[in-house]
């Protein structure tokens, strides 16, 4: 679960940077809640392109995706899957 | 539940718990009430009462029976909602039965296209939906220009291009929709092509995708999001008052003229004051937040009151302390529509190995072809009036505005990235007031009317430097 403790680190560094410093449950609403904008789901895509090396030109792009922990976790599986 | 109104930021001090208006939905006694028969009658008499001080008493009347419905039988929302939308057409449309016929027409398009999504989503048209539309939109544009005025396939072709631009960003977020069940979410998705809480061009609050994650499931949720819904309304209802009051002081009283006339009187050759032309600018300013704070927190407010926890659509856009973030926090909605069609479509495709390329491309693309996109088609009634070339000359002056909030936003989210001052002053105030008169500048060139060429309106811009050209 490297991957999934990565991904949690890098959503709390963008969440600290807000000076939010409530609880992060690993499936709390990250963007449909508004603790996260659009211009962070730009900042996960591009963590995500370069660690986990997503192309989400080839796999689609669902902001859904991206809603939390958990999702993002799901999605780089999904990625890896596919190879 | 969470919404924006639980701050981000940690509060001390002696006010920090203090509300103008309570925080009845977390009180549990007020969640339990507005359970019960009574408590449901309770809320509903009150949200009638002050929606009925912010839109037409008699579709006050209309909201607050489809709210009466859902809150008692909620599990007949969807139906109501898909109903809602088609009853309001019919009921606006009834003396006009070509205009009726086209509306239904392209309810019944949007409906066809997100079935063909759904049926063959990996087509052309289900791969690229967008494009087609918008593409065939634009057409539908073009072939309406190229009809003589008065004549039979004009008095066609208008009403319908009036009809799609109305409705397109919500065939939009339909066709869209790619976690959607066709079986399971058709009515929702009819709900949504302008649904009945109210909305502008810019569907609030986005699509069926984003109403099916926040749909109130439990009769708890219902009541603490009716409970929301109620605050929004009565926060709205405290704005419309300000907003009368300070008309009467600045444009009344004090004699401030609006940022039009202050334009029009410059190019007539009998200019108001310095001083008066920056006053209404600065006004300009605080009155489009206050306008779009009234409409944003009535249709959110109605929204949650059909049970759907929506975020507000304005959010304390004062405390904004970077471009990027003011437009999320002033029209979250509008925002959110370049963002999921033009930013992200583009932002994943190209210079992907040039970072800081990449976000001004897409920027570039968001606002300068998606923002003037969104315009040039909903004041259609240019094209009808001046023709096809006279339709996209009189985008002249908002082009400027569009190259301006560009270069703005891809700054914006440049520095982003780069450290952030502390203290009050370099980290909050400077940066607030840094937004603020950027977007004052900037909406000279913001114009709806478009009476003023782009000569006129530099010559007006460049005088509040003391600069006469």
């Amino acid at each position: 679960m490297a991957g999934k403790d990565e991904i949690r680190n890098f959503v709390q560094d963008l969440l600290t940077r807000q000076d939010d410093r409530r609880p992060l449950g690993d499936s709390d609403s990250l963007l449909m809640s508004g603790r996260l904008q659009s211009i962070d789901a730009v900042e996960i895509v591009l963590f995500l392109e370069e660690r986990f090396g997503i192309d989400f030109a080839e796999l689609g792009f669902d902001r859904e995706q991206l809603d939390s922990i958990d999702a993002i976790f799901a999605l780089t599986q999904t990625a890896a899957t596919r190879g | 539940m969470l919404t924006q109104t639980e701050s981000a930021r940690p509060q001390t001090g002696r006010f920090a718990e203090f509300r103008l208006i309570p925080r009845i939905d977390t009180w549990p006694e007020a969640i339990a009430l507005v359970q019960t028969p009574p408590g449901k009658l309770l809320l509903l008499t009150l949200f009638g009462a002050v929606l009925r001080f912010l839109i037409q008493p008699g579709y006050a009347l209309l909201l607050a029976c489809a709210f009466a419905f859902i809150s008692f039988l909620p599990e007949y929302r969807r139906p109501v909602l898909a109903a809602g939308p088609l009853l309001v057409a019919a009921v606006t449309w009834i003396h006009n039965l070509l205009m009726l016929g086209e509306t239904y027409g392209v309810i019944g398009l949007g409906i066809a296209l997100y079935a063909c999504v759904q049926r063959w989503p990996k087509s052309r048209f289900g791969r690229r939906p967008l494009i087609f539309l918008l593409s065939g939109f634009s057409l539908l544009i073009v072939a309406a220009c190229a009809t003589r005025p008065h004549s039979r396939p004009a008095m066609i072709l208008w009403p319908l291009v009036g009809a799609m631009a109305s409705y397109v960003w919500f065939i939009a977020y339909a066709v869209t929709d790619k976690s959607s069940v066709a079986s399971r979410d058709l009515s929702l998705q009819i709900a949504t092509f302008r649904p009945i809480w109210g909305t502008t061009n810019t569907p609030f609050p986005k699509g069926a995708a984003y109403l099916r994650r926040i749909e109130a499931k439990t009769p708890e949720q219902l009541a603490v999001v009716q409970l929301k819904g109620l605050k929004l309304l009565v926060w709205a209802l405290l704005l419309a008052l300000v907003q009368i009051c300070w008309y009467r002081f600045f444009h009344g009283y004090m004699r401030i003229p609006l940022p039009e006339n202050a334009l029009a009187m410059s190019v007539r050759g009998t200019p108001v004051p310095w001083h008066m032309r920056w006053a209404c600018q600065i006004l300009a300013y605080f009155e489009l937040i206050l306008r779009f704070s009234i409409f944003g927190h009535t249709f959110i407010g109605c929204c949650r009151m059909a049970g759907f926890n929506a975020l507000r659509n304005t959010y304390r856009p004062l405390s904004a302390t970077t471009l990027i973030d003011f437009f999320n926090r002033f029209y979250y909605y509008f925002k959110e529509l370049l963002v999921d069609f033009f930013y992200f479509p583009t932002f994943l495709r190209y210079f992907k190995k040039h970072r800081r390329v990449r976000t001004v491309f897409a920027t570039s693309v968001t606002i300068l072809f998606g923002d003037a996109f969104y315009h040039i088609t909903r004041d259609w009634h240019f094209f009808r009036d001046r023709g096809l070339w006279g339709g996209i000359a009189s985008y002249q002056v908002e082009f400027v505005y569009c190259i301006a909030l560009t270069i703005g936003l891809s700054i914006s989210q440049l520095r982003r990235r780069g450290p952030r001052h502390s203290g009050f002053i370099r980290g909050r105030l400077l940066p607030i007031c840094g937004v603020g008169l950027f977007y004052v500048l900037v909406s000279v060139f913001e114009t709806d009317t478009r009476t003023f060429t782009l000569a006129q309106t530099v010559r007006y811009f460049a005088s509040l430097f003391f600069i006469h050209l």
